[in-house]
């Protein structure tokens, strides 16, 4: 390779071709161009005559000049120029790659992929070999075959086809595979590195620097994987605010994350952004959302970065329950110490606590429903609450003095009156531990502090499946809390009571993870117990939820809350559909650690990529348009394209400037009339109807514009055959005697104009002849109407109805003269349904545009018959009229105007 | 204009009888009749054209007694000679004349010199109508007639026929002709000057008078063209390169202009007229050439 600064040849040999440039030249003067052919009747007269100069060199300078750069322009093409080409490969023999595909590759994977592909380019251009390793497990869940050469053309398809993994690396398993691959002095090797530590880095590092160099590749530390977290149990969300963990390595800039909480069909809930700050390592991203809201959130995530690392999967052990607390009255008036208030103080970090009586609380929804001691006060109350427990929920009750004395049929166990009590001033008994709880029990795994002594409690009949029943018990067996499953729902009993008077459980800590258990197991959450939780849904590298691959294994409940993700459990969601819990990369990964101190030969360097940019096709593109220009040159000198300089120059006007120049003309009609709100009228061809229209429709749109809040613009003439309709609500069609009827694409688009919502007003002109139909009795117009319309799909017309919404859309009329008076106006009966009570055709017979007509100083130009200056005025406002029930349709038939209507009627 | 919408053309002439070159060849008459004004028409019949001393020999009855009665003398009267020649036209009709340089070369207009050649035929055929002159095509087999009949049928062989037996040779045909005849050959005469002498020669031995009008295209004169050029030929095969026009403009020239001396020369020989046209040249000049050397023979 040869480097010119950041100019590079990768053949360069291929420029020695450069030096063949004169001989081209030479070449090309020589060859004559090819001959003009001329047809000559005198031949005979120049057989024969020897010219006094065979001298072809007349190709001109510059054609050989264009010539001999095409020339050169292909050499230095074929030598392949590159701008910024990588810099060199250590070493001389294999090469090694180690990449990190791990769930930290994804952040920055196009980057990491491209960085591969370019050092596999250049390996290529060196013909060397290439080791690839990557450090993540498989997702086969197998071991990996064994590392070979490769061919670059080879890695580079494993590169492309390669996607980073939804779990940690393994260099440890990753430098055992290299190890069984020579690896000599001349082997360099390069490390796309995600620069997170784990165990196995710095044996694998000190093993890759043992070559010919190691080149280490890693992002900027602000461009570091970040990891989502929520602590590793849903304790995390032990805050009364939804609140998620940044972590990420520590940079010396502040890194801005956005966080974004959705649900599971991807509506946003909830979006904030933090900043991780300078030199730290990870910020705490309150969320605060109502509770409703907060227990739809199935995800959280890093905006912008798709990565299993920066998604946290949220299951229904961590929404915030609704839970309700019957609350009587209370009596004995020291609040604190009554057992709503340990009660509230110990959910309400984690749900939602509502208090109020039991009808009231069940009107909403409600996870979970508590009496402390005293229970249902009615009949009515107990089947209502039956009644929801049946449908689902769950019915926590804490004992106490009343329920020891009184039962109901809200209990999980049939209870013996009377509370028992331990280690009192008669009992030689002390005050009972809690026993460990069982592996069955929801509240299994919780750890039971020393402290926590009961010493009374109710007790529950010895029935037979009382064991089953029994969630906790005391170190002698009597049950503490039991439950059992009715219907849908559970009833739990909590054979203490919720204050300090029994037992002083309800002060520890033990207290409130019981109760955030007994929440979850509203939830469905059954016992969390060795049964296998198989996959449901899992997230691959780049965060995305998918059906989970067929190497992924069950994992037990209990082993999920501190699973590591791996190819046997990938992150994602387990259990079955209505229960299901997530398994995240946060829950098994701590604190990130950057990875330390790299073994000496290391060139450490970033993803960051000088643009290499290949100048062969470019180059080999420009030559291809010179030797086309030559061409076209050589067609010129050869007088080919001077036979038909006419229509050579036609055609080509034709391409440029003919169509556009159409294009253009009917753009600018359709910007013109669109633009503004114009009224139209036909243009009839007879030069004194077509003015008088446009001097009526002028006269029209001042008076609009003038007493309404219709804007209208000059009018515009259309032509029936040729301009588009479309951009006119009205059009004002005066028939005369010798307007040719439209053609049929005329008439197919007149027809395609009044079905979609046009207006026609025909205007007949005849109202001196007496007309009783709807076309004129007067023969003239009845012909020529009938004539005009010959392809006019016309509805059916009848005499305008006296309540008309043209009576009544702005003035309120009982005739519609124009310049002449008497004529009757036929409309279209509509229908409110069909194009907004408008008819499509309205006839009129008395030369409206001629009352409306004005002249340039605002002056009416035509007398009107029989006269006076109501009636004209008269003609304005039917216009009015008119132009309004054609902009806005039915509305003034609306029986909401009717009183404004009948006041200005003085009724 | 290509070859089709020529022939189009043609034919739809034809069919109108031709007005369009007919009308075209009388206003170019027109202007030429104008030229040579003051030129007495010949009337037919008993048109007076002057007394004459009455010789001895002149037979009684021809001498005009009212006149002789006037003075001393005897006075014959001689009427206009009224023997209408005939006239035989002919111009090239081979490929050759339908050539115009006009297409190969930038801003020129001018037409073929077929349409040049007929035009001037049919422009000198309407002065000879005038005249009273009697005039047929060489070698359309018709004898001929005089009047407005003989243009129009003169126009429609023009267009329809290509020329008769000899069309491609270039040269007419030799057909008996009455020796009073007269014979207008218009053409490019791009044969050799033996083929063009014998063909003249055997006209003339029959004891006819004559006129040859040259006709060249202006390409054919100059050779206006430039750099490499392969001149292909129109009538038969054959093609020539050459590499550089510029340098052989001002032999071919000569050459052309020998051709031309040769024409003049051997024409002269047998006591034609001779003249020569170019297509560019209005068709006024030679038209009044051709008409003052017709009319001049015709007053010998």
């Amino acid at each position: 390779m040869l480097t010119l600064g950041s100019l590079a040849f990768a053949s360069p040999w291929l420029l020695a071709a450069l030096a063949a440039l004169p001989i081209i030249w030479w070449l090309l003067r020589v060859t004559p161009p090819a001959p003009r052919r001329v047809p000559f009747p005198a031949l005979a007269l120049l057989l024969g005559l020897r010219p006094r100069e065979e001298t072809p060199a007349r190709t001109p300078w510059w054609l050989i000049l264009l010539r001999t750069l095409v020339a050169a322009l292909i050499i230095v093409a074929l030598a392949d120029p590159l701008l910024n080409p990588p810099s060199r490969l250590p070493g001389s023999g294999n090469l090694v790659v180690v990449v990190d595909d791990g769930w930290t590759a994804a952040r920055d994977w196009n980057r990491r992929q491209t960085a591969a592909l370019d050092l596999f380019g250049e390996a290529a251009r060196e013909q060397r070999r290439i080791i690839l390793v990557t450090t993540a497990p498989p997702a086969s869940g197998q071991a990996p075959d064994p590392l070979a050469p490769m061919r670059p053309a080879d890695a580079r398809a494993m590169v492309e086809g390669l996607r980073p993994l939804p779990w940690p690396v393994d260099r440890r398993a990753a430098l055992s595979r290299l190890k069984a691959v020579p690896f000599t002095g001349a082997t360099a090797a390069i490390w796309l590195s995600d620069g997170i530590d784990s165990p196995g880095t710095a044996v694998l590092a000190r093993y890759l620097a043992s070559g010919a160099g190691l080149y280490y590749m890693v992002a900027g530390a602000a461009e570091a994987p970040r990891l989502l977290a929520a602590g590793d149990r849903p304790a995390g969300f032990a805050g009364q605010d939804f609140a998620v963990t940044v972590r990420s390595l520590p940079a010396p800039p502040p890194r801005p994350v956005t966080i974004r909480a959705s649900t599971a069909d991807g509506a946003v809930l909830a979006r904030r952004q933090a900043t991780i700050p300078a030199g730290a390592d990870q910020v705490t991203v309150p969320l605060p959302m109502p509770g409703e809201l907060r227990n739809r959130v199935a995800r959280v995530a890093i905006e912008g970065e798709d990565s299993a690392g920066a998604t946290l999967l949220i299951d229904e052990r961590w929404r915030r329950r609704p839970v309700g607390i019957i609350a009587p009255p209370n009596l004995g008036g020291q609040p604190l110490l009554s057992e709503n208030y340990y009660l509230e103080r110990a959910l309400s970090p984690f749900t939602e606590v509502r208090r109020g009586e039991a009808a009231d609380l069940l009107k909403r929804k409600l996870a979970v429903l508590i009496y402390s001691d005293a229970g249902p006060d009615s009949a009515a109350e107990e089947q209502m609450v039956a009644k929801w427990v049946a449908g689902g929920g769950l019915l926590l009750r804490f004992a106490g003095p009343h329920l020891a004395e009184q039962g109901d049929h809200l209990l999980p166990v049939r209870l013996r009156r009377g509370g028992r009590t331990i280690g009192g001033a008669l009992s030689w008994e002390h005050p009972a531990r809690l026993a460990p709880f069982a592996a069955s029990s929801p509240f299994a795994g919780l750890a039971i502090p020393n402290d926590v002594t009961v010493s009374r409690q109710v007790l529950a009949e010895p029935d037979i499946d009382l064991a089953g029943k029994t969630w906790a018990r005391l170190v002698d067996g009597t049950p503490l809390v039991t439950a059992e499953k009715r219907g849908k729902g559970w009833i739990v009993l909590v054979h203490t009571t919720a204050n300090a008077e029994w037992s002083n459980l309800a002060l520890s800590g033990l207290f409130v993870e019981m109760l955030r258990r007994i929440v979850a197991v509203s939830q469905g959450v059954t016992e969390a117990s060795e049964e296998a939780l198989p996959p449901l849904e899992t997230l691959d590298g780049f965060g995305r939820l998918q059906r989970p691959p067929p190497t992924a294994r069950p994992i037990a409940g209990t082993a999920l809350a501190k699973a590591v993700a791996s190819p046997l459990h990938p992150p994602g969601f387990y259990g079955i559909a209505d229960m299901r819990r997530a398994l995240n990369l946060s829950s098994g990964i701590g604190e990130l650690q950057p990875i330390g101190a790299l073994p000496e030969r290391t060139v450490r360097t970033n993803f960051a990529r000088r643009a290499e940019a290949d100048f062969r096709a470019p180059l080999l593109t420009a030559a291809l348009i010179l030797l086309l220009a030559d061409l076209l040159i050589a067609y010129v000198l050869r007088g080919l394209l001077r036979r038909r300089p006419a229509q050579i120059a036609a055609g080509l006007a034709m391409a440029l400037l003919l169509v556009p120049g159409i294009a253009r003309a009917e753009d600018s009609f359709a910007i013109r009339a669109s633009s503004e709100f114009h009224l139209a009228y036909v243009t009839t061809g007879d030069e004194a109807v077509d003015s008088v229209s446009l001097a009526g429709l002028t006269g029209l749109s001042d008076i609009l514009n003038q007493r309404t809040a219709v804007e209208a613009a000059k009018p515009i003439g259309v032509d029936i055959e040729h301009d588009q309709l479309v951009f006119f609500p009205l059009l004002y069609w005066p028939v005369t005697a010798d307007e040719a009827p439209p053609s049929p694409a005329a008439a197919a688009r007149i027809n395609r104009y009044l079905e979609t919502g046009g207006t026609i007003l025909f205007d007949t002109r005849d109202a001196g002849e007496v007309v009783p139909g709807p076309f004129g009795t007067a023969a003239g117009s009845r012909q020529r109407l009938l004539r005009l319309v010959g392809g006019i799909k016309i509805p059916p017309l009848e005499p305008i109805p006296p309540n008309h919404v043209l009576t009544k859309s702005f003035y309120l009329l009982h005739e519609f003269p124009g310049r002449e008076a008497g004529g009757q106006l036929w409309v279209e009966p509509t229908d409110d349904h069909v194009n907004d009570g408008v008819a499509s055709v309205i006839v009129g017979s008395d030369d409206y545009a001629g009352a409306w007509a004005v002249d340039g100083h605002g002056q009416p130009l035509l007398p009107v018959v029989p006269g006076g200056e109501h009636q004209r005025e008269m003609a304005f406002r039917f216009g009015i009229n008119l132009v309004m029930y054609v902009l806005t349709g039915n509305y003034k038939n609306d029986q909401v105007h009717v009183p404004a209507i009948l006041e200005r009627l003085g009724q | 204009m290509s070859h089709r919408a020529r022939l189009r053309d043609r034919a739809e002439q034809t069919a109108a009888a031709l007005p369009p070159l007919l009308v075209m060849a009388e206003r170019v008459a027109a202007t030429v009749a104008q030229g040579v004004h003051g030129r007495r028409r010949v009337g037919q019949g008993e048109t007076f054209w002057q007394f004459r001393q009455y010789q001895p020999g002149d037979a009684a009855a021809r001498i005009d007694w009212r006149e002789s009665a006037k003075s001393q003398r005897l006075y014959v009267r001689e009427a206009e000679w009224e023997a209408a020649q005939s006239v035989w036209l002919w111009r090239d009709a081979s490929a050759s004349m339908d050539y115009s340089s006009a297409d190969w070369l930038p801003g020129a207009d001018w037409p073929t010199k077929r349409d040049r050649a007929e035009l001037l035929l049919l422009a000198l055929a309407s002065l000879l109508v005038r005249g009273g002159e009697r005039l047929a095509l060489l070698g359309g087999g018709i004898a001929p007639i005089s009047g407005r009949l003989a243009l129009t049928r003169l126009a429609e062989q023009l267009a329809g026929d290509a020329g008769g037996p000899a069309a491609t040779a270039g040269l007419p045909a030799f057909e008996p002709l009455p020796r009073s005849g007269q014979l207008v050959l218009i053409g490019d005469f791009l044969a050799p000057l033996d083929a063009v002498n014998t063909a003249i020669a055997r006209f003339a031995a029959a004891g006819l008078k004559g006129y040859v009008l040259h006709i060249a295209d202006p390409a054919e004169e100059e050779l206006p063209f430039s750099g490499r050029v392969r001149f292909e030929a129109v009538e038969e095969p054959g093609a020539i390169v050459i590499g550089r026009v510029e340098s052989v403009r001002e032999d071919y020239a000569e050459r052309f202009r020998r051709h031309r001396g040769g024409l003049a020369a051997l024409t002269r020989a047998v006591g034609w007229g001779f003249g020569v046209h170019r297509t560019d040249r209005p068709p006024h000049l030679a038209l009044l050439a051709l008409h003052a050397a017709l009319s001049a023979d015709r007053r010998r």
